[in-house]
């Protein structure tokens, strides 16, 4: 269960180094939103878009949690695994890659119904959920490489 | 593998700093924001006051108030109790509260959010009772934030609502758009008070209740 030539120790997958950056940016941001969300921070700093009509529309929520309480969890879920799949002991994991991918995938995909909401339903654009959304297209773009390891191509 | 640590150490830092950078005060949106180029008509519709008493009665008293200034203190919890006897419990007259964060003082707006957020849960003139009372123990405070949302749950109100509306930048748009109504209509200071008898609308001078009742009388009987 490793990427890792015959003999060395298992190769460190570089994307997962790109995929904790990324997710440590998503955390800080998701976790700004959430702080908005709850009532612990000023407006958002918004100079271009209209953040307030986005992050004040019932869609920001679903029942008693924010949407970006659900980012947040997914970010740093994905930091979490990522960082583990950068431990030597589980470079080559499948469950981690599968989680990562599989993780990455639902991300992206309930990001774009929420910029479809933005774009159609609400009508308004919130700066902040379209930098998450190209934050985790970009995570997931850096989660491809995982396939391999998912379907064991490379394992000795 | 260590270098990536310390740029991962170096990201974590700088995403706490500029999220506490984000997230410092608390307060929600303490400042009027900028209306653009607003027509009189989309500003009146957006500059709605908080009305008391019957909406329906022939006489409006328009008061224009700025929440930290202590003589809006003195027209609020002195005058108005006696207009509230001669003229709101009677019918003869409403009052109309509107906004006017007078640039004076630092808290103002923040306040009139914190009112209108009470207003939310249809306390409005009960929160606004009590920010003037309160008006000494918030004045210097760096930020009143705190002070508001317990001044909340002393009222009972819901908290979770409440905190997460001052928190937000809900009513910036009504409270500005009321100070610039009040700036339109000539408000130089405050508390500024008119009589509206439905076509006309009269200064009456000051906020001292003889002057008010003096025009309300003159409007009541058609002068």
């Amino acid at each position: 269960m490793t990427d890792s030539a015959a003999g060395g120790p298992p190769a460190l997958p570089k994307n997962r180094k790109a995929i904790a950056l990324l997710s440590l940016a998503g955390v800080f941001l998701a976790f700004y939103l959430v702080a908005h969300n709850l009532g612990w921070a000023p407006p958002l700093l918004c100079g271009t878009g209209d953040c307030g009509v986005v992050q004040s529309s019932s869609h920001a929520w679903v029942g008693p949690i924010p949407v970006a309480a659900i980012g947040l969890a997914g970010y740093l879920g994905l930091l979490v695994l990522a960082l583990l799949g950068l431990q030597e002991s589980m470079a080559g994991s499948r469950l981690i890659a599968l989680l990562l991918f599989g993780g990455a995938l639902a991300g992206v995909l309930y990001s774009g119904y929420l910029t479809y909401l933005e774009a159609a339903v609400i009508k308004a654009w919130c700066r902040y959920c379209v930098a998450s959304a190209i934050l985790i297209t970009v995570v997931f773009l850096a989660t491809i490489p995982e396939l391999k390891r998912i379907r064991g191509v490379g394992r000795e | 593998m260590k270098n990536f640590y310390i740029v991962l150490g170096v990201v974590a830092i700088a995403g706490a700093g500029l999220v506490w950078w984000a997230l410092r005060g608390g307060a929600g949106a303490i400042a009027p924001i900028d209306l653009g180029d607003i027509a009189d008509a989309e500003l009146v519709e957006l500059a709605q006051g908080v009305v008391y008493g019957d909406p329906d009665a022939p006489l409006t008293i328009m008061e224009f108030a700025d929440y930290q200034c202590s003589h809006c203190a003195t027209f609020a919890l002195s005058v108005k109790p006696l207009l509230d006897t001669d003229y709101i419990e009677t019918g003869r007259a409403n009052l109309v509260f509107h906004d006017f964060p007078s640039g004076q003082f630092p808290h103002s707006f923040l306040a009139a959010r914190a009112a209108r957020c009470a207003g939310e849960q249809d306390r409005y003139f009960e929160y606004h009772d009590e920010i003037f009372r309160t008006q000494m123990d918030w004045f210097d405070l760096e930020s009143p934030a705190g002070f508001f949302r317990d001044l909340a749950a002393g009222l009972e109100l819901d908290s979770r609502e409440f905190r997460r509306c001052l928190g937000s930048d809900r009513y910036a748009d009504v409270v500005t758009a009321n100070r610039a109504l009040g700036a339109r209509l000539g408000v130089t200071g405050t508390p500024f008070v008119f009589v509206h008898d439905g076509q006309t609308l009269t200064f009456t001078g000051s906020y001292a209740f003889a002057d008010v009742q003096r025009a309300l009388e003159a409007a009541g009987s058609g002068n």
